[in-house]
């Protein structure tokens, strides 16, 4: 019997198998890697009238200003109806954003509307090239009216329309702070009395701040509604997470000191390192919790569960001396249009139609939430917390959201990471402060040509 | 014998020696070729070795590097565990083919469902801390992936709940097709269960325990993000991140995808190596049967 008629042994089988699925082990992970370039249709560009297409819209934004679905689905059947193009609209997963379309931009394969997060979550894409300006594309009154902040442009350019703002703060149960004694009308401004509630409230039995952090998002909130007060400007921020401003001096890391206080006083509930923001965010809307960090896109839902008459929202109370300290911060969500989109006249006339008067006063009608725009007829709010939240946190004078300048190895490493060991007590707020320097120096070495854009970026800042 | 042209063998294995270079060599030869380069979007200088220095001196990696290592000690575990159920099952217990599919059923759900409902049991008052305070133990009702003390230890519980099934089957089909005259032969002459199960069924199992921990092995180095990004995310801190979650983490998430690939070419070399290892251990233990 020759060697090529002999049969498989069993033992040789699973030799094979098992050198077969060793190989197939790494496939993902190589997969993961790899990626080809592909060709793709340059796209037609300029403004004017275009001949009906069909759209590819990658969005996001359900998940944090419940009931938008609506608007979006209202928006696309309108516009097919008006102007005959269709647009397919894919809601991604949050962790897919980022990831997702810069994946699909180095592969040419994109849509032709991405929803973009505001500042580096976008502008890292900016650099590539896998995004245009949108100066020549969409109409200079739309890029001016929807909001999109300082932080979408670069070398001058703007690379977003807003979609719907989101203001930061924390949400606070009204009835609760009642029954702890506290005055629900005149929430605490500054860290003192933000203290003495939460003593009042956890006597009381009630968690004082409700919150999850397995998954990192509220230590990212939490960073931007604390380390502001000690900043004087977007771009100290910049500074300091390029290396240029240090973060163990005191008042740079005093928001992680103030985080430890608040763990070690007993003020968050317990099972905040196995749950996740959202779920944390729960037992505020649940009335276990009587506040909790918040953006003003789920005040609605928030009224829905707890009664419209419990919920009060405020600005993060102060212990910094920076000047941004006591000033509501506001970003905005946004759209932009890849290089590499199919067809960018109708992409671009889509976002102008997002824009119009019909469609910006229709995201209040249709979604209680408030566009990005400023010609939205704000008279249409009666709710008095709504209203309030715009005039403070939309219309009034705001800060940028720090975070948008936050490299993303800065979030996986020491944002995420000093959140978490802080909470679950296992690190303190100075050795959070050596972390955050540490892996800011190792940002520098790994990313030596990203530096030269995000200084750049920073010059831009000054000058805006 | 039927002769044949020296090429011929040759021209039938091309389609599956090139489907093998697509499938595997080409993203093998392409990560490689990234690890050496500072990839922005689709490509990039050629930077030498400087990846695999920054990854080497990473702290993160090394914590990475740390939890696979560690994820590897629930391999004898699976192994301990597969052989025992396969071998009561193997003695007909009654409802044995129920029990069969009992313990293989967590194989059939897909992990990123595994990991959703178990973070939901371990979370600090989830329903493991529920039984626990119910039965009078709430010194054992910790933070089980809330804490760094405990999160790891949480995550090896469930990769071997779920994993244990397959080899349970793979064990129980290995001892359905033995010849039962030696454990009987054995029986007869007075052996107990601990002596068949030491000299008969251990050794006639021998090649199967070793696959399945090869497979095991690869499982814990290369497929466990899927219960990682679903449970913890790598977290508290850097406690359950391993190298899977640094790969991705520096590669979708910081855009570093030359680093990525680095990491990647180093976790491709040890898994060759213990795979190697283990191959040359058992053609020498096969070398030993035959002499």
């Amino acid at each position: 019997m020759n060697q090529f008629e002999r049969p498989l042994s069993r033992r040789q089988l699973l030799r094979y198998t098992a050198g077969g699925l060793a190989a197939a082990g790494f496939a993902p992970l190589v997969a993961a890697c790899g990626g080809d370039k592909e060709s793709a249709g340059t796209g037609d560009t300029g403004t004017g009238a275009a001949k009906p297409g069909n759209l590819k819209m990658w969005w996001w934004g359900e998940q944090e200003a419940v009931g938008i679905k609506k608007w979006v689905d209202d928006t696309v059947a309108k516009f097919k109806e008006q102007q005959g193009s269709t647009v397919k609209a894919t809601l991604l997963d949050t962790d897919a954003v980022i990831p997702q379309f810069t994946e699909a931009a180095a592969a040419g394969n994109v849509p032709d509307i991405q929803f973009l997060f505001n500042g580096i979550y976008h502008m890292e894409n900016v650099w590539l090239g896998y995004l245009d300006p949108l100066n020549d594309l969409v109409d200079a009154k739309v890029l001016e009216n929807s909001n999109a902040t300082q932080l979408s442009v670069f070398e001058g350019k703007q690379y977003r329309v807003g979609f719907y703002p989101v203001g930061f703060g924390l949400s606070y149960n009204k009835d609760l702070f009642e029954q702890a004694g506290l005055d629900p009308d005149s929430p605490p401004e500054d860290w003192d009395s933000f203290v003495d509630a939460c003593d009042k409230l956890k006597a009381k039995g009630v968690i004082p701040i409700g919150g999850g952090v397995k998954d990192g998002y509220l230590g990212e909130w939490y960073l931007v509604n604390t380390l502001t007060q000690n900043l004087d400007s977007a771009q100290d921020a910049l500074s300091l997470f390029i290396g240029e401003l240090d973060w163990r001096d005191p008042k740079y890391h005093e928001h992680w000191v103030k985080l430890e206080e608040l763990k070690k006083a007993g003020y968050f509930n317990d099972d905040i390192g196995s749950v996740e923001l959202y779920q944390g965010i729960q037992l505020y809307d649940t009335g276990k919790a009587a506040m909790c960090f918040n953006t003003t896109p789920a005040i609605p839902n928030s009224q829905k569960q707890l009664g419209a008459e419990k919920v009060g929202y405020m600005v993060m109370p102060t212990f910094g001396t920076g000047s941004m300290a006591g000033t509501p911060i506001t970003d905005t969500q946004g759209f932009g249009i890849p290089s590499k989109a199919a067809d960018k006249a109708n992409a671009a006339a889509f976002l102008e139609f997002m824009h119009s008067d019909e469609r910006v006063n229709a995201m209040w009608e249709l979604s209680t939430q408030i566009p990005a725009n400023k010609s939205f007829d704000a008279s249409a709010i009666e709710d008095p917390l709504l209203k309030t939240i715009d005039e403070k946190w939309v219309a009034g004078d705001t800060n940028v959201y720090i975070a948008d300048l936050m490299p993303t190895l800065f979030w996986t490493d020491a944002m995420f990471v000093n959140s978490q060991k802080i909470l679950n007590g296992e690190s303190t707020g100075e050795k959070a402060g050596d972390v955050a320097a540490e892996v800011t120096a190792k940002w520098k070495k790994q990313n030596p040509d990203l530096l030269e854009n995000y200084k750049t970026w920073g010059t831009d800042l000054a000058e805006a | 014998m039927l002769r044949t042209r020296p090429w011929v063998p040759y021209a039938y294995l091309a389609p599956a020696v090139a489907l093998i270079g697509l499938v595997f060599a080409y993203p093998v030869a392409r990560v490689i070729d990234f690890s050496m380069r500072l990839i922005r979007g689709d490509s990039g200088p050629f930077v030498g070795r400087l990846n695999f220095e920054l990854v080497l001196e990473d702290p993160t990696f090394h914590a990475a590097l740390k939890h696979s290592a560690i994820l590897l000690l629930t391999v004898p575990v699976l192994v301990a565990i597969a052989l025992l159920v396969s071998v009561l099952l193997y003695d007909r217990v009654r409802g044995w083919r129920v029990y069969r599919s009992v313990f293989f059923l967590p194989y059939i759900l897909a992990v990123p469902v595994v990991g959703i409902v178990a973070s939901y049991i371990f979370t600090r008052n989830g329903a493991l801390n529920d039984i626990l305070h119910q039965v009078g133990l709430e010194r054992l009702a910790v933070d089980w992936i809330g804490s760094s003390r405990y999160a790891l230890l949480t995550l090896m519980i469930v990769i071997v709940w779920r994993e244990v099934g397959f080899g349970i089957i793979v064990f129980l089909a290995r001892l359905l097709t033995m010849n039962e005259e030696a454990i009987e032969a054995a029986r007869i002459d007075g052996a107990g269960w601990w002596a068949r199960l030491r000299y008969i069924i251990v050794p006639e199992l021998r090649g199967t325990m070793e696959f399945y921990a090869v497979v095991a092995g690869i499982t814990m180095l290369a497929w466990v993000f899927a219960y990682v990004f679903t449970l913890t995310k790598g977290g508290p801190g850097t406690a359950t991140t391993v190298i899977e979650l640094y790969i991705y983490n520096q590669g979708l998430r910081n855009s570093l995808p030359g680093m990525a690939s680095a990491a990647a070419v180093i976790l491709l070399a040890f898994t060759t190596v213990l795979i190697t290892i283990l191959f040359w251990l058992r053609a020498r233990a096969r070398e030993e049967e035959i002499a």
